[in-house]
């Protein structure tokens, strides 16, 4: 009797790809979800051959970055008092756009961009009185980047960093936060980070150590990172304290290590033995595996941990000495210890507390004056640390807020949320240093020159690390061209 | 991770096709150069599959052209020939591809064709454009086979008796013999027990369970389990918790206290489904109810409960965003549809157009969401139904253009009504008149009832401050006479400073102290320690262990009812709550009051706490926030009297507060909660009956802690007297509104409509005259009370009083002729925009009937999906696979079912048992199918070989246990499980409750940490968990509290049921406890060899129990067995 809907139908061999993935490829942290793979089975339509299968870990093509360093503002920073200074802000203080020669830029056509999600929202809003320059600004290294004298470590960096000023978004509320790190807006719906897509698209490099890291507070985006691509590809959230760095990472009862190792190995033997029973079950396989990894993870995340290791001249590079950038200090040095030991993606949010620290509606100026302490000599201790270590070259440093701030003034002294215009720098990683690519207008309105979107990160990021995002997508969950972004070419070397 | 291909593939998806098939074939790939033979089938088809059948096939054919044969492209259309084999140039199907004018360029969605897949295309037509002869074209949509109606097919006859029983077997055993598959033997007996118990219950099989069943070797022994497994209560729970997958159940999220998605109270909802599945209401019935008991029994508060499903959907910030929701889930849960795939345009693979998708969305257009009154609380913020109901008739629904809801097409309203294809019948719509109490809410007799019940409450309350007034009056004077002969006395014989003091001591009842410790030395006869370090050291008593967990020592002695205790202490450290404070009533059955300081940098606070069926509730007006620090000494000072609570710190008074559950017998503890600290000194003393404490509920409450002037008392009896007369006069006003709201709506109107109304504004105004009586005397007190510096103030507010009174009752002569109706139900916001009046404004009088149309063509036994997802979603979850693999999606784009005549067999036999569930579980799991074992062992190479994945079940497939199933289970063997049913949910931070998973808050937004490790549900969409497994799974198992106290506990379960087993006879019954399977000889030999080390370093480690010890890390172990989170 044929098959009665389609005579066709014959098995997929993609039992066999899947087996042999699992033994080949291994896991890494929180890697393989064999899960997935298993639901993945249901997308096999019976009668078509083998269409799609899940990532194998290897690069699309050749990488240049190994690891990528995440830093990210939770808040919002203002782009003309940090990497796009705008002095005409200063000269039209306190007169309306209007009245100055830059009216145009709110020309309504301009300001279509703006998707209103929220209703009546009582930031967001354009202001129209310029509000001056907080902060003086000058150039920095070879390269004469300008930067505000708020940065003069990272600005002591210019001639590594590719500064981007022309980036925008269109969602004017904090639900940017995670439009900047998923592409869509938080109220569009959940997808998964830009981390999560690299863990899910490449193996482990390390076997002891989780490959996907978060440090700092959460505001406004969601915990989690995977979504559909499942639970395993979320972010491992660590804590900068060797005594408690992950969740269950220690022994409940207070078992000692020797302890452990009894249970762990007796566990490992009675699984291998089962397996005699169940021939071929690759759950069992691949749980055997994330249990000696899990065993090994107990100590190798306290150890990447241990900061005292390091010299009183690392301390000191990174500000550890200093009560105001202590802090940050030590998420930037363990970041490195992480990076040392392949971990893949390391993101580091700064700036707790309501929509993120850097929300300056008000008080701009002390505002930005304590966050850029804490965290400017961190930042530049990062990338001279990576640089005199030979890590630079194969580590992408991003810093990015979910949007910049107006050039226009909130009450008395504040600025308000910004998407038509902003900036992120990178540095390392296959991306030139000592450049500037794409602008705003001169009072820092619009991106007017080589504008990118959010995602145009994403893609230039993936495209160091040899993924192509157009291969990773999943059948079922169709991504938008701008989901994909596109690499900006012009500032890789 | 699904199928929903709804959309047209992306080019680059395309080459994935294309290099997979090369991968497959292993060979070729596209030409390279134009003379090698282009393959249609392979290389061309799918590429017109893809990109081009959406509109030019058979759902569509745009320009009167279709791709879906190769003679139909040469045949062409309006513009003539596609294509003209041989002549690629001449071909306008390869001019419109390459065209670079994105107006020209076809595919007009979407990216251009690859380069690649342009060159084969070319190739194609140069050699002539050649399909295969006889190549049929795309089906009619309408012919799909979802789109059908099931038919039972005859079943299989089938030469295996044990295969022929149930009909299961005989369309699974049909399809082994055509394939040539040869089943697995049969799985051990304790396996399917396990395997049926944790698919029926969530739970697996106690040893008694597995004792009694491996025994009973009658005929009908496994019926016989199936039977009281689908009897028992945790039936509902283990299916409730998937349906709630399926219906995307969640706790309400939002930022901070703001509900920005679903709703407060939405666990009847889920209480609403466990009873449900519970009484095995049939399914029908069941979506009917969620869709519709609004407007189906608009009056029936159980039923009203399956409004849950509407509220649920419940987003504040846009309506269309809303609205999208419940459609897109709506279609995928109940009919396997992807509807949302046309929101912004035609579907691109099944018969769902742009405007199907708005004609659906009409069905829920009118709707809004509210919270019904319970019986016993009128606080919708405290418990209230929430559910939908019509509440803007008139809402039109327009097409969004492009899906852009800045954008409608206000040209035409879009009407309710399902797509043609699935509709051969126009739908009936008839508006429902809804009876009063369903719209009025305040008048169902409940309502009424907990109004006057709660006035009652009110007097009685009223009652008993008045006559503690009294009390204190009498006091009062007793003092102040006591004083003034202590005074007289001590002024003849003593200097004036000493008579200060001896009035103070006259005045000062002895109480019976009945413990003073400065914890200078052990006191093992008073204090028993439980759980921490706790150890005397340097004169004091410190308590060294930090970590979320309870530590106590206890008082050995049974504690006076009423009692007063005072400790003090150092608060040293701990991670996070540093919570250190008095506990009382501390029963076995976790029954518990505490009062205690947290040094939480969150918010440290003074806060009372108590725990309700297993549920620790924090009341807020129990709290209060103060700063605690560190290595600082604090004094707790608990009063309790009766259910009344007074604590202060440091000697001033900082909670008063009334219990509200009953008092118990119990122990009475100083306790920490992740908290260090020195112990410094305690005092325990039976509560003096003069010392007065303040009452929450009182009007005094604010009253300072000290004796009153016997003015102040006498001013507070008369504020009670005025409070007493308030409360008196709400019933009798409850009553009137009652009757005058109730009239206002009957019909024909009663003759003593405007006598009614009279009297119901009559008495609210006598009311509130009353009530304006109350707050001058309250403000004759306070001014009475008053520091100097405050009484220019107070005598301001008492004026105004004065005035206010005047005016309230003036009121009563020229009343008006409005008065505040019974309030039932209070309606949710309808977007950031709504204000407070027009949410309160009343609800319609009838509803549009539409979503009762809805759910009857839904549940119309003639509709080929309903029961077919249902079916698919039922076996998927007892067979770890689904018939149909897409289940969502039953559309052109989904999967075909792996049997598809069992499938319809099966949702024609659901339906034609009248929906019933336990009906199809019981065929299921009674089957010979569902009894083979998940190994491969014995199975035939060539079975293996042909079909590696058990598509066709020829062995079980072995399935990891949902996040819930693990919780319970490790709670269920350890004896620790409490089966306690439905309530409001528990936090998700209660890592102490133990009650079922199920019950735990579960939201966007707050998850279970534990649970979340094993890929708990999301709540936005979850059709199938996952399956993960992810070192984080290991850590959980082997280092949370949860896993390492539950191995405890079985392993003294174990040892408890007897003491002298070996550790061979040990290993055996944790073995067998666990993992519900013998162990053989060299298992055995393995958990011997582990206890001989495990007990060694026990010694070595000095543990205080070595042989426990030892016994608990194996148990340990083997919870972390992959066959105990498996289901084999």
């Amino acid at each position: 009797m044929p098959h009665p809907i389609n005579p066709n139908y014959q098995s997929s061999p993609r039992g066999i790809h899947r087996r042999q993935f699992l033994s080949d490829v291994g896991m890494g942290f929180g890697g393989l979800a064999l899960g997935a793979m298993l639901a993945q089975d249901g997308i096999v339509r019976a009668d078509a051959p083998l269409l799609w299968q899940p990532p194998d870990g290897l690069p699309h093509f050749a990488p240049k970055a190994k690891s990528v360093i995440w830093l990210f503002m939770n808040g919002g920073v203002s782009q003309a008092e940090s990497f796009d200074p705008k002095p005409e802000l200063t000269k039209y203080a306190g007169k309306s756009i209007s009245d100055t020669p830059h009216k145009d830029v709110q020309n309504p056509d301009k300001l279509k961009l703006a998707r209103v999600t929220v209703i009546n929202d009582a930031n967001g809003q354009q202001r129209n009185k310029l509000y001056p320059l907080q902060v003086g600004f000058r150039k920095y290294g070879q390269s004469g980047i300008e930067m505000s004298d708020w940065v003069p470590h990272i600005g002591s960096c210019a001639d590594d960093m590719a500064v981007i000023r022309s980036m925008y978004t269109t969602d004017d509320n904090h639900g940017a936060q995670t439009q900047f790190h998923s592409g869509r807006h938080m109220l569009d719906g959940e997808y998964p980070t830009l981390g999560a897509w690299v863990h899910y698209g490449l193996g482990s490099i390390n076997d002891n150590l989780p490959q996907f890291i978060s440090m700092g507070n959460r505001e406004y985006w969601n915990a989690k990172d995977g979504h559909y691509l499942g639970p395993a590809h979320d972010a491992i959230p660590i804590r900068v304290d060797p005594k408690n760095p992950l969740d269950y990472g220690k022994s409940a009862s207070g078992l000692t290590e020797d302890e452990q190792r009894i249970g762990f190995d007796l566990v490992g033997k009675l699984n291998s033995l089962k397996a005699t029973e169940y021939p071929g079950d690759p759950a069992l396989t691949a749980r055997i595996k994330a249990y000696e990894l899990a065993f090994r993870m107990q100590t190798s995340v306290p150890q990447t941990l241990n900061l005292s290791a390091e010299s009183k001249g690392t301390h000191e590079m990174y500000g550890l000495d200093d009560p105001a950038t202590r802090d940050f200090g030590m998420q930037m040095l363990a970041a490195r210890r992480f990076v040392e030991r392949g971990v893949r993606f390391i993101q580091v949010q700064h700036g707790a507390g309501g929509a993120g620290a850097w929300d300056a509606h008000g008080g701009l100026k002390e505002n930005h004056t304590k966050n850029f302490k804490a965290v400017d000599k961190p930042i530049a201790g990062l990338l001279k640390d990576l640089k005199q270590r030979g890590l630079l070259d194969s580590t992408l440093v991003i810093f990015a807020s979910e949007f910049g701030r107006t050039p226009g003034t909130q009450g008395s002294d504040g600025r308000d949320h910004h998407i038509y215009g902003f900036s992120v720098w990178m540095a390392g990683g296959g991306v030139q240093g000592g450049i500037v690519h794409g602008a705003t207008d001169e009072i820092g309105f619009h991106a007017v020159e080589n504008r990118h979107y959010v995602t145009d990160i994403h893609a230039t990021i993936l495209h160091q690390l040899g993924l192509d995002s157009r291969r990773l997508e999943v059948p079922g969950r169709k991504r938008l061209d701008i989901d994909h972004g596109k690499a900006i070419a012009e500032i890789l070397t | 991770m699904f199928l929903r291909l709804t959309d047209s593939q992306t080019p680059s998806a395309l080459r994935h096709v294309l290099l997979a098939i090369v991968l497959i074939v292993g060979c070729g790939g596209l030409p390279s150069r134009a003379q090698e033979v282009v393959d249609y089938q392979r290389q061309i088809k799918p590429i017109f599959a893809a990109r081009c059948y959406a509109c030019h096939g058979a759902l569509k054919q745009n320009a009167k052209l279709r791709l879906d044969t190769a003679a139909l492209a040469i045949q062409g259309g309006k513009h003539g020939q596609a294509i003209k084999p041989g002549d690629p140039v001449g071909s306008a199907l390869l001019t419109r591809i390459i065209a670079t004018d994105e107006l020209d360029r076809m595919p007009p969605e979407g990216e251009p064709l690859k380069p690649a897949e342009i060159a084969a295309i070319r190739a194609w037509i140069s050699q002539g454009a050649k399909g295969p002869a006889g190549e049929k074209p795309e089906r009619d949509p309408q012919d799909h086979w979802a789109f059908k109606a099931p038919v039972r097919s005859a079943i299989p006859k089938v030469a295996s008796a044990a295969w022929s029983k149930n009909p299961i077997d005989a369309f699974i055993a049909a399809e082994h013999a055509q394939r040539k598959l040869t089943p697995v033997p049969q799985t051990d007996r304790r396996l399917w027990l396990r395997r049926v118990s944790i698919d029926l219950i969530g739970l697996p099989p106690t040893r008694e369970e597995m004792d009694t069943f491996v025994a009973d070797q009658s005929d009908d022994a496994y019926d016989k389990v199936v039977s009281r497994l689908l009897g028992s209560p945790q039936y509902g729970e283990r299916w409730g918790r998937h349906w709630m997958d399926i219906w995307r159940y969640s706790d309400w999220w939002g930022l901070g206290a703001e509900v920005r998605n679903s709703q407060k109270h939405i666990w009847h909802w889920r209480d609403w489904i466990v009873e449900s599945l519970n009484a095995d209401k049939p399914y029908d019935q069941m979506l009917r109810e969620m869709l519709a008991a609004d407007e189906l029994y608009p009056n029936d508060m159980d039923r009203l409960r399956a409004g849950g499903f509407l509220a649920r959907q419940y987003f504040k910030f846009n309506r269309t965003t809303w609205l999208d929701g419940a459609v897109e889930h709506t279609a995928k849960a109940m009919l396997g549809l992807t509807f949302n795939c046309a929101k912004c345009h035609d579907h691109k693979y099944d018969p769902i157009s742009h405007v199907d998708y708005y004609q659906l969305r009409a069905f829920f257009e009118p709707y809004q969401v509210r919270t019904d009154v319970v019986d016993g609380e009128l606080d919708p913020e405290k418990n209230g139904i929430p559910r939908g109901f019509d509440s803007n008739l008139k809402a039109e629904t327009y097409l969004h253009l492009r899906g852009d809801d800045r954008n409608p097409d206000k040209s035409r309203a879009i009407a309710a009504a399902m797509p043609s294809f699935l509709s051969r019948e126009t739908m009936q719509i008839v508006p429902v008149d809804l009876p009063v109490e369903a719209h009025q809410p305040g008048l169902r007799s409940f309502v009424i009832d907990t109004h006057l019940k709660l006035a009652e409450q009110r007097v009685t309350q009223a009652e008993q401050a008045l006559a503690q007034a009294k009390k204190t009056l009498i006091e009062a004077e007793r003092v102040a006479i006591l004083a003034a002969q202590a005074k007289a006395k001590a002024e003849l014989e003593m200097p004036k400073q000493a008579a200060a003091q001896a009035t103070v001591d006259a005045v000062k009842k002895e109480a019976k102290t009945l413990l003073r410790d400065d914890f200078s030395v052990a006191k093992p006869d008073v204090w028993e320690m439980r759980g921490g370090n706790w150890a005397y050291a340097k004169g004091k008593l410190s308590q060294s262990q930090s970590g979320a967990t309870r530590t106590a020592i206890r008082y050995k002695h049974a504690p006076p009812t009423d009692f007063e205790a005072k400790l003090k202490y150092i608060p040293t450290g701990g991670d996070m709550w540093k919570s250190i404070g008095i506990a009382f009533d501390v029963t076995e059955q976790g029954h518990m009051v505490t009062a205690y300081l947290s040094a939480y940098a969150g918010g440290p606070k003074s806060q009372i706490t108590y725990k309700n069926n297993g549920a620790d509730v924090y009341p807020p007006e129990a709290a209060q926030g103060r700063k605690v620090d560190l290595n600082k000494s604090y004094e707790i000072t608990l009063r309790v009297r009766g259910t009344l609570m007074n604590v202060l710190i440091d000697g001033e008074q900082s909670l008063a507060y009334r219990l509200p559950i009953e008092r118990k017998n119990g122990h009475l503890e100083i306790s920490t909660f992740d908290a260090m600290a020195q112990l410094v000194a305690f005092e325990l003393s039976e509560l003096a009956e003069d010392v007065v404490l303040s009452d929450a509920a009182s009007p005094t409450a604010k009253a300072k802690d000290g004796p009153l002037s016997v003015e102040e008392a006498k001013l507070m009896v008369a504020l009670a007297q005025k409070a007493l007369a308030v409360a008196t006069l709400q019933s009798p006003s409850i009553k009137a509104r009652a009757a005058a709201q109730r009239a206002q709506y009957q019909q024909p109107v009663p003759e003593n409509l405007n006598a009614l109304v009279a009297e119901a504004v009559r008495s609210e105004r006598i009311a509130a005259a009353a009530q304006a009586e109350e707050n001058a005397a309250r403000a004759e007190l306070e001014l009475a009370k008053a520091v100097p510096a405050k009484r220019a103030d107070a005598q301001k507010k008492f004026d105004a009083s004065k005035v206010a009174l005047e005016k309230s009752q003036q009121a009563i002569a020229a009343p008006g002729g409005t008065f505040t109706p019974l309030v039932g139900s209070l309606k949710m916001f309808e977007s950031n925009l709504e204000s407070e009046a027009s949410r309160r404004a009343p609800f319609p009088t009838t509803s549009t009937g539409r979503r009762t149309a809805l759910a009857a063509w839904i549940t119309d036994v003639k509709n080929p999906l309903t029961a077919r997802v249902a079916v698919n979603h039922i076996w998927s979850r007892h067979m770890g696979q689904p018939l149909v693999a897409t289940v969502f999606d039953f559309g052109r784009k989904g999967a075909l079912p792996t049997h598809p005549q069992l499938l319809d067999w099966l949702a024609v036999e659901l339906i034609e048992q009248g929906w019933s569930m336990k009906h199809l579980h019981r065929l299921i799991v009674t089957s010979q199918t569902y009894r083979l074992s998940s190994s491969n062992l014995d199975a035939a190479p060539a079975t293996r070989q042909a079909d590696p994945d058990n598509h066709y079940y020829w062995r079980a497939n072995p399935v990891r246990m949902e996040a819930q199933v693990v919780r319970d289970s490790l709670l269920l063997l350890a004896g620790e499980l409490d089966l306690t049913q439905g309530g409001p949910s528990i936090p998700a931070s209660s890592e102490t409750s133990r009650r079922r998973s199920i019950y735990f808050v579960h939201s966007h937004n707050e998850h279970q940490k534990f649970l979340s490790m094993f890929d708990d549900a999301n709540v936005l969409d979850c059709y199938r968990r996952t399956q993960s497994i992810v070192p984080q799974q290991a850590l959980a198992l082997a280092n949370s509290a949860l896993a390492t106290s539950m191995a405890q506990k079985i392993a003294q379960r174990l040892t408890a049921a007897n003491a002298a087993l070996s550790d061979s006879d040990f290993s055996r019954a944790a073995f067998v406890t666990v993992l519900c399977a013998e162990p053989n000889d060299t298992e055995m030999h393995a958990m011997i060899q582990a206890m001989a080390k495990l007990s060694e370093s026990a010694r070595l480690n000095k543990r205080p129990d070595p042989l426990l010890h030892a016994r608990t890390s194996l148990v340990h172990a083997l919870l972390n067995h992959n066959d105990f989170i498996t289901i084999r």
